[in-house]
């Protein structure tokens, strides 16, 4: 009869088994040690100059803000949904108002090149 | 392996799958790269953007000095198991070991028969993998201030590998940020062979290019010269116009269809150049389907659209040819020709100046040059000493290539990586083309 413990310990145990095993089994299916040259990444023949280490600017980030602000949108949506069958149309005119609202900020973020990253 | 002894299973089924190769090309390889362009390869082999996707190194031509140490280090960041394939027009030339374990052949091989065998033997075991051709050296080591590597100034502490950290420039917003300095080329594949681009990216927009210096133009025989190109033997005695268009014609399509690989499309580079292959003179439906094709692909219309304009007043009078003409200005040294002239010529011109309206104005002069092919009879041009290539005017003196990569700074600053590959594709450079254009 196996306890709940027992049940848990097998799957650890398996689970730590084949994942080692996999671990193994990349280690030697890979090709010899590689050599300097070969590690170069690929520029069309030359060598890189600096390093890739770079800081680059998140020029997306306007997507990120407005993406959570509908984020928050969809929150309000939940408890209506909850309660949206039991109050009918109302709900649903209510609703629809609310995402117009937002939808038309959306348009004024397109208008003004909100959206636009490069 | 020993004689008699079959490869296991796998490695007759990895034998099996399409060979997978990297090109690049040197000086003298003009009629070798025709071997490419053979229906029999599409089937076996798929021509790799980078080496590290391949197990076949395919190296064709003579590499001049400055390109031997690229060559060699393209060689070792091919994927293990490696072979190479050198084919030269002079396989017993001296090679100053670019290459020591090379494959050599001559221009007269079954290109398709032999890249499968090299990949066969090589995947069953026959033939062993290449060993890298430079020294196992780091450029230098990753070395701080301590006894033991640590410390040192900087996010890293130390120089690692030898090479510093990214500089920081002003960016669009006037924010300092890091600027990576990248050299791409010379056998960077959607860039012409031996183009080489300094550049400082900040994220993947270009904030200055450079051009490196032509590694061809120090070459002292002109390889062009000795082939029977049609437009170079117009320079000196004529040519039937049905020969030089069908010419023309096809070093458009053939141009339309790197681009389109470029771009991506590489089904319909396949068919461009399948329609290459059957041209016929006068025969210009198939183009003209290709045309349809592209007109209404999302694909096309977007790529290249206001991306890459050059200023008409920089090559106006330059002999740029299509670039030329897809800027508006009517230019065409047929439109002097008196063979031309019976035939009604009149020059294909796009006013858009951009990547996409350098596409239509090669697509629209093939379909052009087909259709004069059928109408010319046995009309010849040629033997003035100047003729109209299709990259632009060709004479024995002179040369414009220099202006085109001269205005490459000007043309990819600010430009998105993408928009630039494109617009450098979009010119139609050949830096072997030390045959010349006319500069006025």
């Amino acid at each position: 009869m196996l306890t709940a413990l027992g049940g848990s310990l097998i799957i650890a145990f398996v689970a730590g088994g084949l994942t080692l095993g996999l671990r193994s089994l990349g280690g030697l299916l890979t090709p010899p040690r590689t050599t300097a040259p070969e590690r170069v990444p690929f520029l069309g023949g030359l060598g890189p100059e600096t390093h890739a280490w770079s800081r680059f600017h998140v020029r997306y980030y306007a997507m990120a803000l407005l993406f959570l602000a509908f984020d928050m949108e969809m929150v309000f949506m939940y408890p209506w949904a909850v309660v949206f069958l039991r109050e009918g149309m109302k709900a649903m005119v209510e609703m629809l108002m609310f995402i117009v609202i937002l939808t038309l900020g959306i348009l004024y973020a397109w208008r003004e090149r909100a959206l636009r990253w490069a | 392996m020993g004689l008699g002894q079959r490869p296991g299973i796998l490695k007759r089924l990895a034998a099996m799958a399409p060979v997978r190769v990297f090109a690049i090309s040197g000086s003298e390889s003009a009629e070798i790269e025709t071997l490419l362009q053979d229906p029999e390869l599409e089937q076996e082999i798929v021509l790799t953007d980078s080496p590290r996707s391949a197990n076949v190194l395919l190296a064709m031509g003579e590499f001049p000095g400055s390109m031997q140490e690229s060559a060699r280090r393209i060689h070792d960041q091919l994927s293990r198991p490696r072979r190479t394939l050198w084919l030269r027009q002079n396989v017993s030339a001296p090679s100053e070991a670019i290459f020591p374990k090379a494959i050599r052949e001559d221009t007269h091989c079954d290109l398709a028969l032999l890249l499968r065998k090299i990949h066969r033997d090589l995947l069953t075991g026959v033939e062993p993998s290449e060993e890298p051709i430079l020294p196992d050296e780091e450029p230098a080591l990753w070395r701080g201030v301590g006894p033991y590597g640590q410390g040192g100034t900087g996010m890293t502490g130390g120089v690692p590998y030898g090479r510093p950290m990214a500089e920081t420039a002003p960016d669009r917003d006037g924010l300092a940020l890091d600027q990576l300095s990248v050299r791409v080329g010379p056998f960077f594949r959607p860039f012409p062979s031996g183009l080489t681009l300094a550049l400082k990216l900040q994220g993947d927009v270009i904030q200055e290019a450079a051009v490196a210096e032509n590694p061809f133009d120090a070459q002292k025989s002109n390889p062009y010269f000795e082939s029977g190109d049609s437009f170079i033997r117009a320079l000196s005695e004529p040519v039937p116009v049905v020969e030089m268009e069908m010419a023309r014609a096809r070093h458009h399509l053939h141009w339309l269809c790197n681009a389109l690989q470029v771009h991506g499309l590489g089904a319909l580079g396949l068919r461009t150049r399948a329609i290459a292959r059957s041209l016929r003179p006068g025969v210009v439906a198939p183009i003209a389907q290709l045309r349809r094709i592209l007109r209404y692909s999302r694909s096309v219309s977007l790529v290249g659209a206001g991306v890459g304009v050059i200023q008409p007043d920089k090559i106006r009078d330059r002999g740029l040819g299509p670039v030329a003409r897809a800027a508006g200005l009517r230019e065409d040294l047929r439109m002097t020709d008196p063979a031309y002239q019976e035939l009604g010529f009149e020059p294909v011109v796009h006013a858009e100046n951009d990547v996409r309206s350098r596409l239509w104005q090669r697509l629209d002069e093939a379909m052009q040059s087909v259709t004069l092919a059928a109408r010319s009879g046995n009309a010849t041009s040629g033997g003035g000493g100047r003729v109209e290539g299709p990259r632009g005017v060709i004479t024995l003196d002179g040369n414009s290539l220099p202006l085109l990569l001269g205005l490459l700074p000007d043309l990819l600053y600010g430009l998105e990586w993408g928009d630039a590959v494109a617009t450098v594709v979009s010119l139609d450079l050949d830096l072997r083309d030390v045959r010349s254009q006319r500069v006025s």
